[in-house]
C-alpha cells in the first residue's frame, strides 16, 4: 500500500492520535520516511498542539487549591442556605408567625383589586356603561324581532310582533322573558 | 486539608505524562475509576468530603480544558467553579454509566459552549490586529514558539474556532483522550470528532503558517 501526500494530510492527525488501522499506519510510516515535505507537516502540527497544552497546563498549574475550592465551596453553601429559607418558610411550624401577615395582605390585595377595576372599567369603557341597556331589532317582512338586554340584572327579554302596516302596533306580544 | 484528604485515600492530581507507556496509562485509568465509583457513591449519600475529593482529583484537568475553549483565565476559573457545583448538584443523577470523568468532561463542555454563547450576545472585545503578520523576521523560529508572541497568535487562532471545535482540540491534544471517549463527551459519533479535529487542525495550521 503506497500513499501520495495528499493522502498522508487527509490522516495526518488521526495517525498521531492512534486512531487509524495498521494497515494504513504502516504506509505512512513508510511515506514519511521518504517525503521530507510530510515530515515537516508532521512536525507542525506536534509544535502547536504541544504548545497549546504546554500553555493551558501551566495557566491551570497557577490556580491553587484553596483558591478553586473556595469558590465552589462558596457555591454549594448558597444553594443550601437558599434550600434552607425555602423549607424554613414551607415548614408548618411557622404557619401561625405568617397567618399574622397573610391576612391584612390579603385584604389589601382584595382593596387593590376591587379600586383598579372600577378606575379601569371608568377610564377605558365610559360612565356606567355597565348599566346601559341595549336594544337590537331585527325587521322581518311583517314578522320582527326585538332584543331587549340588560346587564345590571342580566335579563334578556325577546319580543315577537307582527305588523300588519297599520299606524298603531297592536300585536305587541311579550313572547319570552329569559334569565341568562 | 490535606489531612482530610490522606484520611479520604487519594492523592492530589498530576498531570498525566504524555511519554507514558499506554499499557502503564490503562493501569492507572482502572485503579482511578474504582476509587472514583468509591467517592461518588459516597457523594451520593450527601459526603462533602468525598466531593471535596473529586474536586481536588480533577479540577486542574477541567481547568485545561476550559481554559482551552474560554480564553480568559478569570472567566475560565468561574466557569470551571460552576462546573463541579453543577456536578455536585447533579451526582444523584449519575447512573455510572460512563467514567465519572467523561459526564464530568461533558458538563465542563456544556458550560463552555453555554458561556461562550451567552459572551457572543454581549459586545466582545475584538481581536482584530492578532492576525497579523508578524515583527519577528530574522529570529530563529523555535524561539518564537515557546515565546509570549506566539502563544498570543495560538490563541488568536484558536479564537477562530467554534467552541465545539476547541473542545476536540482540547480533549485530545492536552487531555489526551480518544475519540471514542471524546464523542460520548460530546454526545456525537466517532466520525464526527475526526472530521472535526481535521478541521480544527487545517485552521490552525492555516492562521499559524507564518509562524511555524
Ligand atoms: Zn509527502
Amino acid at each position: 500500500m503506497t500513499m501520495d501526500c495528499k493522502s498522508v494530510m487527509e490522516i495526518l492527525g488521526a495517525w498521531l492520535d492512534g486512531e487509524i488501522g495498521a494497515r494504513e499506519s504502516e504506509a505512512i510510516r513508510f511515506h514519511l520516511e521518504s517525503c521530507a515535505s510530510c515530515r515537516a507537516a508532521k512536525l507542525r502540527l506536534e509544535r502547536v498542539e504541544e504548545s497549546l497544552s504546554a500553555a493551558v497546563k501551566a495557566q491551570a498549574s497557577d490556580v491553587s487549591w484553596p483558591q478553586f475550592w473556595s469558590g465552589v465551596e462558596r457555591r454549594i453553601r448558597e444553594e443550601s442556605e437558599r434550600r434552607e429559607r425555602l423549607w424554613s418558610w414551607l415548614r408548618p411550624g411557622s404557619y401561625l408567625r405568617r397567618l399574622a401577615w397573610a391576612v391584612p395582605l390579603a385584604v389589601v390585595c382584595l382593596l387593590v383589586i376591587l379600586l383598579a377595576e372600577q378606575y379601569f372599567f371608568r377610564w377605558r369603557l365610559g360612565p356606567n356603561l355597565s348599566s346601559v341597556a341595549a336594544v337590537e331589532s331585527i325587521d322581518g317582512h311583517g314578522f320582527n324581532l326585538a332584543l331587549f338586554g340588560e346587564d345590571e340584572t342580566n335579563t334578556t327579554l325577546i319580543w315577537l310582533f307582527l305588523d300588519e302596516e297599520e299606524d298603531e302596533p297592536s300585536a305587541e306580544v311579550p313572547v319570552a322573558d329569559t334569565t341568562f | 486539608m490535606h489531612e482530610k484528604f490522606k484520611r479520604l485515600g487519594f492523592i492530589l492530581p498530576r498531570v498525566a505524562n504524555k511519554s507514558v507507556d499506554s499499557s502503564v496509562k490503562k493501569e492507572q485509568k482502572v485503579v482511578v475509576d474504582l476509587s472514583d465509583r468509591e467517592l461518588v457513591r459516597k457523594c451520593q449519600a450527601g459526603n462533602l468530603e468525598a466531593f471535596q475529593g473529586l474536586v481536588a482529583k480533577y479540577y486542574q484537568r477541567v481547568l485545561m480544558v476550559v481554559l482551552g475553549i474560554v480564553r480568559d483565565r478569570d472567566d475560565a476559573m468561574e466557569v470551571a467553579q460552576e462546573v463541579f457545583y453543577k456536578a455536585y448538584s447533579r451526582i444523584r443523577h449519575f447512573r455510572g454509566r460512563s467514567t465519572f470523568y467523561t459526564w464530568l468532561y461533558r458538563i465542563a463542555v456544556n458550560q463552555c459552549i453555554d458561556f461562550r454563547r451567552r459572551q457572543k450576545r454581549e459586545p466582545a472585545e475584538s481581536n482584530e490586529g492578532m492576525d497579523e503578520v508578524p515583527d519577528e523576521h530574522g529570529r530563529n523560529p523555535s524561539d518564537v514558539i515557546e515565546s509570549a508572541e506566539f502563544l498570543k497568535r495560538l490563541y488568536a487562532a484558536m479564537e477562530s474556532l467554534t467552541p465545539e471545535h476547541k473542545a476536540v482540540i482540547v480533549l485530545r491534544a492536552v487531555e489526551g483522550l480518544s475519540y471514542k471517549e471524546i464523542s460520548s463527551i460530546l454526545g456525537c459519533s466517532e466520525g464526527t470528532v475526526m472530521s472535526r479535529l481535521h478541521y480544527a487542525r487545517k485552521r490552525l495550521q492555516e492562521k499559524l503558517a507564518p509562524y511555524l
